[in-house]
């Protein structure tokens, strides 16, 4: 059993998750003291029917609604503005982001307008800027999602939000509204819940909260994933769902680590998301860490794995095990995406010149866990895809 | 402003009125069941004096208010909650989890541990009402639905289940 000296953790999010669990929204709302809900989406959601699952669900409430279904991929700050506008003439009091990404940060960026004054989004950019708490924000995820959307982070027009404040009051997940999705979709959004997962899981700084959280999700996305992307197991798009939105929670507990970084910058020069790119490096970041001191490699094993597994697993080997499991994944995937998802950085389309500048970019964006030299050895393995220890 | 539009929450009429009708029948039913059936009885006599509970649907009903008066006899008190005082107050969250309960998708037990229900009051309260339920649905159900509703089936003498089956469905529909 690891028990630290001292932690810290703090997670206001309800989470709502089930057969009906849209019905209990205008309980959940009334319990947030909100009456009127400004919901925002996109086209995409509204399609796929998605809405009328949303109105249906306030009948017999006696509730009125707004709803603004026209959030882009890219929102920037004159939407946010119209949205205040529509916020504050319609005298709504609360807000419902039905959908995921842009939907959400937008969601996140309108609640700290409406909670203070329109010109204070550009001066709380930034870490821990937001003093107060917002309005009510409730999330409905539409897919298996990545997990910021409940974290207390957001991004608008360049801008970047971390705050407790911002992590949503409440997650209705709701089987009829996890629609299924594209299989490059679920693997980069589950894959940057996995990575998110396993860093806080294993690293040093892990708490038993964070492991509350990071258990179940790895769990179900080691006996749901490679299921979903093949079938579009209805089951098993909740449970990724579920366990995106505890990762969330998880990542919101945790220092970013060095998953996460590499991640993102490879993104930008990749033509693959930053989940993709995260889901190649996992294996590597976690091998490269396997035999450092106070990390928890081998307590992976079980919930990535399963108690077979990992009760046929000899002690010191439950590490490799757990790595091999996630190599064995990628794998899998690559297989049933017929080579469309990288196993590694050079398939992705990095070249090797490149990885110097990803590490510098990386180990420049102000952290002290990691080095150029972690990085790049874990960017060189992860381009050529060999494993960094063989057994 | 195509992109956005208000919209006003509508109704769910024959949902609601088939809840009122199982609400009202179960009410009466459980006034008749605590004349009729000791365990119901004991679970009424545990309870204190004016103790009055309300089962409804939120957020506006329908709702059913069952009491004892000061001589402990059980009384359904009808559908208006408003007024009278309340020891005991037993939410549904919404009308698709008070359907999954009647139509008996979940057992009450089930619905609790399904978080569908807000309990304003104290809990062994609540748990003696939750009993006096399924004991309740026991003799208004056929075996192969009741299985359904309550946590587990009991085994009762052909003379409780039957004879009070009848005694209890003629005193629901009779009211008294």
């Amino acid at each position: 059993m690891f028990f630290p000296d001292n932690y810290e953790f703090y997670c206001p999010v309800k989470i709502n998750s089930g057969n009906k669990a849209l019905e209990h929204l205008p309980v959940e709302l009334d319990a947030l003291n909100a009456v009127k809900p400004l919901i925002l989406t996109d086209r995409v959601v509204v399609k796929k029917g998605l809405i009328r699952r949303i109105t249906s669900a306030f009948k017999d409430s006696g509730i009125t609604m707004d709803i603004f279904d026209g959030i882009p991929q890219a929102p920037d700050l004159k939407l946010v503005r119209r949205l205040m506008n529509i916020y504050r003439d319609t005298g709504c009091d609360s807000i419902i982001a039905v959908g995921g990404g842009a939907v959400v940060d937008t969601a996140k960026a309108l609640d700290i307008v409406v909670s203070g004054k329109p010109e204070d989004l550009r001066d709380v950019a930034g870490n821990d800027l937001i003093k107060n708490p917002l309005g009510p924000l409730v999330f409905v995820p539409t897919a298996s999602g990545t997990g910021f959307e409940t974290s207390g982070f957001a991004a608008l027009g360049g801008m970047v939000f971390s705050s407790r404040f911002l992590m949503p009051d409440l997650v209705v997940i709701d089987p009829r509204m996890i629609t299924s999705e594209k299989a490059d979709a679920v693997v980069a959004t589950s894959m940057i819940a996995l990575a998110h997962c396993a860093e806080a899981y294993t690293c040093p700084a892990k708490n038993p909260m964070i492991d509350t959280y990071a258990y179940p999700a790895m769990q179900f996305i080691g006996e749901n994933l490679v299921n979903v992307i093949k079938s579009g197991d209805r089951k098993g798009r909740l449970a990724l769902a579920n366990a995106a939105t505890m990762a969330g929670i998880v990542f919101s507990g945790t220092s970013r680590g060095i998953i996460h970084e590499l991640g993102w910058t490879v993104d930008d020069i990749s033509g693959h998301s930053h989940g993709i790119c995260m889901g190649i490096l996992l294996p590597y970041a976690l091998e490269y860490n396997i035999n450092s001191e106070g990390y928890h490699m081998s307590d992976m094993l079980l919930p990535i794995a399963g108690p077979e597994i990992y009760a046929g697993t000899a002690k010191n080997l439950r590490a490799r095990k757990a790595i091999n499991f996630i190599y064995d994944m990628q794998h899998d995937i690559h297989d049933i995406s017929k080579g469309g998802i990288p196993l590694t950085l050079k398939d992705a389309g990095i070249s090797k010149d490149a990885l110097q500048g990803i590490a510098g970019a990386a180990v420049g964006d102000g952290h002290t866990g990691f080095n150029m030299d972690d990085c790049m050895v874990i960017l060189e393995h992860a381009w050529e895809g060999k494993p960094i220890i063989s057994f | 402003m195509g992109d956005f539009k208000e919209v006003t929450a509508g109704n769910k009429p024959f949902k609601k009125a088939y809840v009122a009708i199982m609400l009202w029948f179960v009410g009466r039913a459980i006034q008749a069941a605590a004349r009729v059936d000791k365990d119901v009885k004991k679970e009424f006599e545990k309870l204190p004096e004016d103790f009055t509970f309300c089962l409804g649907v939120l957020p506006k009903g329908p709702y059913m208010i069952v009491g004892k008066n000061e001589k402990g006899r059980v009384k359904y008190l009808g559908w208006k909650p408003g007024g009278k005082r309340i020891d005991l107050d037993m939410k549904i969250k919404g009308i698709e989890a008070a359907i999954l309960m009647f139509t008996f998708q979940e057992s009450t037990t089930v619905a609790t541990a399904r978080d569908r229900m807000i309990v304003d009051g104290e809990v062994p309260y609540a748990c003696a009402i939750v009993r006096v339920l399924d004991i309740g649905e026991v003799y208004l159900l056929p075996k192969f639905i009741a299985r359904l509703a309550v946590k587990r089936y009991p085994v009762w003498s052909f003379s409780r289940k039957y004879i009070g089956r009848v005694r209890i469905y003629f005193r629901s529909i009779l009211g008294y």
